[in-house]
């Protein structure tokens, strides 16, 4: 039987470390969506001594770059994009206070490393869904890079979210029962 | 001759790449949710087919990885094109991608200081010259997660079918969970460097369930459907169902010293697509 479980922002280690691989969960709660070049910018501000453009403190940060948005939809197709290309930014990540990712596809080994050091989350989002993904995403804003366009920073608000458990906060990842 | 219209050839096409969009193949379906192994599997095939609902109502695409557009263009002997196929077909993509909520993904120049060019053009075009009638268009909307998963390897010339089986299979073991699994795996065997990988992407052309004309080729793809989908990498990624739709194999003769072997994989949406005028 799969374990279900609502999680609700503000997102605390207590309730994340209660997870375990392949558990499903609800989200409601703000996300940040970032990828590829919008990780690879912040981490070169922070190595230049500037300031972070938002704080990412307590936050949980999904991959992903979503389509257009219908005229006066909140949000366009969206869903998870390849984790393992970001391997390289979540201990920078995780040292910004990020409680947890949200992707596809399996990681590196540092992941489960890094997710036990710092009791932190991989979760997967189902793939290849992106027009239901966008029904439960209830508000979006840019707020940072929008010049990068899909790979803008995005700040999104979604509820009941639909995720999996893949690699959890001690670092064990989803192997088929 | 028959002298085609761009503006024609540019409908067909523009309506083409919508309904890759917007609708699950038919192909799919009954091969990734026909028998369900599980309770993920079970979940993961009621999003799909509330997906494919939404999509088709509200038209929003199917994925937010509205790919790039690669096309194989198939000109008979009888017609001539009004203006260069390459022009055309940009133009279609550039105007079905502004209209409808997709993405743009393409972005210039490739390295460095890189910008989107806001209508997901250019597209890339394939033209082959045939002995038929008419002109043929297929289109492929190719997300960049499965397109990252291609490989090429050169084999010694006195490579086994085994040893060839073997990268293949540690390249899905490994890889094949990233490119949205069950994959359709195309592969090139023979040829150069450069066709082998073209038969690999064309190899992703061909519909579920049809076996190569040639029959050693025939029975290495089920050989090989068979073996990858002991992976057990399953729907999602999650153990569950299918590991791959289908492995279709194209060949070519080789140089005595050369054996090049290429993969390329789709997604479970394969967004394959014909028109012909």
């Amino acid at each position: 039987m799969i374990k279900n479980i609502d999680i609700t922002e503000p997102y605390t280690s207590e309730v994340f470390e209660k997870l375990r691989a392949g558990d499903r969960v609800l989200l409601t709660g703000r996300v940040v969506v970032m990828r590829d070049s919008a990780q690879r910018r912040l981490l070169s501000l922070c190595e230049g001594g500037s300031n972070l453009p938002l704080n990412l403190k307590g936050t949980v940060v999904f991959y992903a770059g979503p389509a257009k948005e219908m005229a006066g939809a909140p949000i366009g197709a969206i869903g998870p994009t390849t984790s393992a290309r970001m391997d390289k930014y979540l201990k920078f990540l995780y040292q910004q206070g990020v409680m947890a990712t949200i992707g596809k596809g399996d990681r590196s080994e540092l992941v489960e490393i890094l997710n036990k050091e710092y009791r932190r989350v991989y979760f997967v989002a189902p793939s290849g869904v992106a027009a239901f993904l966008a029904s439960r995403v209830e508000r979006s804003e840019v707020v940072a890079f929008e010049d990068l366009g899909p790979e803008a920073i995005r700040l999104i608000e979604v509820h009941d979210f639909p995720l999996f458990v893949w690699i959890d906060a001690f670092g064990r990842k989803y192997r088929h029962p | 001759m028959r002298s085609i219209r761009a503006a024609d050839l540019e409908k067909k096409v523009y309506r083409l790449l919508k309904e890759l969009n917007l609708r699950f193949n038919p192909q799919v379906m009954e091969r990734l949710c026909g028998s369900v192994e599980g309770e993920y599997h079970q979940y993961f095939c009621e999003l799909f087919r509330k997906n494919a609902e939404i999509a088709a109502r509200a038209s929003l695409p199917l994925c937010q990885d509205t790919g790039f557009v690669e096309f194989y263009v198939e000109v008979g002997r009888n017609v001539v094109l009004e203006e260069p196929v390459f022009k055309t077909l940009n133009r279609a993509v550039s105007n079905v991608y502004m209209e409808f909520p997709f993405r743009y993904s393409m972005v210039d120049p490739p390295l460095g200081p890189s910008k989107n060019t806001k209508d997901n053009t250019p597209t890339f075009v394939h033209v082959e010259l045939t002995e038929g009638e008419g002109v043929s268009i297929t289109a492929h909307v190719k997300g960049g997660g499965s397109e990252n998963l291609t490989a090429l390897w050169m084999f010694l010339p006195t490579a086994s079918e085994e040893e060839i089986n073997n990268a293949i299979e540690d390249h899905i073991r490994s890889k094949g969970g990233r490119s949205c699994p069950p994959l359709h795996v195309g592969i090139g065997v023979g040829g150069s460097a450069d066709t082998a990988l073209f038969m690999a992407k064309r190899a992703l052309l061909r519909n579920l369930g049809e076996r190569s004309p040639i029959p050693f080729v025939a029975r290495w793809e089920e050989k090989l459907f068979f073996r990858l989908n002991k992976l057990k990498i399953g729907v999602q990624g999650f153990g569950e169902g299918p590991t791959v739709l289908d492995v279709h194999i194209l060949t070519q003769p080789r140089h005595i010293a050369v054996l090049p072997v290429a993969v390329a994989v789709d997604c479970f949406l394969c967004r394959v697509g014909r028109v012909s005028l």
